[in-house]
């Protein structure tokens, strides 16, 4: 009976998860059609990757795992998640790092409404100050 | 401009609402006869299945089966239509090179940020090693040498994105000549494969067809359906493992022609104006 409680409570937390996921999906795809610049849009497109790619790769890895009816395979599926959910974890932030980076390097995407920019701020303090020194 | 997004918005729910429709009533034409569906049995009834000799493929993938062998010759002619697709992209872009002019360059400094290519080098044997799996399970699960190579590729693709393409041509040595081989290799595996059976038959003095796979009725000999005790399919395995190799080194060898800086393109196109 025990294993039965919790193979439930790894359903119910799974399920959770895979609701919360597409919350958050829903979340992020308002955010990119109404945040006014590239890198709040960007920002909106990570909580859909992490939020809403990451989190229910998990609940699909916990409901898995709970659910006797998929029998043996139910660990394969649960690990397939789990491998899948640890490369998102590891790739998705690199991924807009990248594309920050070169939208800010290349001027591509202007910061604009800013409210503070510390790396231009920075830039200028040091670079600019070595400039004007030289 | 408000009136053209409601446009927008009135197109895309009819095309909805006609394409629902369509398919519908009658949108997938009038559905084949029903006799066959029989040859779709027969196929999954044959395709792993020692009780059948003279007709199985002893692979338990049927479409493996049915692509390299119940219809083998033509994808034979599909993998030549890759590869003259390549050709023709080598002749589109011959004497464009990067084969020399390494020395002195700085590769470390060009390409993205440190953190991506830490990211890179962790995702590279990953996916050399599942595309792998795609190709060598080819005959066991969905997948094969095409879908294996063209995951394959991937790798070299990021690499050329994230280290550059000076870091592929002179640092990990990819060159356009060592894709060609590498192709050009496959491709001779692939013919092997095909002229197998025939070679062993005339060997052993018996019938023997060319892509024959199996023994059938008039020709008694084949490829052993197993080997070591894991199942090899007889051509099914020979043939995924060189289309592996064979797309994997066709796409590398056109991302690095198509990531040669358009400088390098027009240095050789002048020369040609010029009549160098």
């Amino acid at each position: 009976m025990e294993a039965n409680a919790l193979d439930q409570a790894l359903m119910v937390v799974g399920t959770v998860m895979i609701v919360w996921g597409a919350v958050s999906d829903l979340i992020g795809a308002l955010g990119m059609l109404r945040f006014p610049n590239f890198f709040v849009r960007l920002h909106a497109a990570t909580v859909g990757t992490i939020w809403g790619a990451f989190v229910p790769l998990i609940g699909v890895s916990l409901f898995a795992a709970g659910y006797e009816g998929l029998g043996f395979y139910r660990w394969f599926m649960a690990g397939g998640a789990l491998v899948t959910a640890f490369l998102l974890l590891l790739l998705a932030p690199v991924g807009s790092h990248a594309l920050a980076r070169a939208a800010y390097r290349s001027r591509a995407a202007e910061v604009k409404p800013k409210v503070v920019d510390f790396l231009e701020e920075f830039v200028k303090k040091v670079m600019g100050g070595e400039n004007d020194r030289a | 401009m408000r009136l053209g997004r409601y446009l927008q918005a009135f197109s895309l729910v009819a095309l909805a609402v006609l394409l629902a429709v369509a398919l519908t009533y009658k949108g997938l034409g009038d559905l084949p006869n029903p006799a066959v569906r029989d040859l779709a049995l027969w196929y999954l009834y044959t395709t792993l299945n020692p009780e059948v000799p003279n007709m199985t493929v002893m692979s338990p993938e049927a479409v493996t089966a049915i692509v390299w062998d119940y219809r083998g010759l033509d994808t034979l002619f599909e993998t030549m239509v890759f590869f003259l697709a390549i050709v023709g992209a080598l002749a589109i872009m011959r004497g464009i090179t990067l084969n020399e002019g390494g020395e002195g360059l700085h590769i470390e400094r060009y390409g993205l940020s440190l953190i991506t290519k830490t990211a890179t080098k962790l995702l590279v044997p990953l996916i050399i090693g599942v595309s792998a799996s795609i190709a060598l399970h080819g005959h066991l699960t969905p997948g094969g040498g095409f879908q294996g190579g063209s995951a394959a590729a991937v790798a070299p693709l990021l690499v050329l994105v994230i280290f550059s393409t000076y870091y592929v041509v002179f640092k990990l040595r990819l060159s356009e000549l060592s894709m060609i081989s590498l192709r050009t290799l496959g491709l001779m595996g692939i013919y092997m494969t095909s002229f197998a059976t025939l070679i062993l038959g005339l060997v052993i003095g018996v019938n023997a067809y060319i892509f024959q796979n199996m023994p059938k009725a008039n020709a008694f000999i084949g490829l052993p359906p197993a080997l070591g005790g894991s199942l090899i399919s007889g051509t099914l395995f020979f043939f995924n493992l060189f289309e592996f190799f064979a797309v994997a080194a066709g796409f590398t060898l056109v991302f690095i022609l198509l990531s040669i800086p358009e400088v390098k393109a027009r240095e050789v196109l002048k020369g040609e104006e010029h009549g160098h």
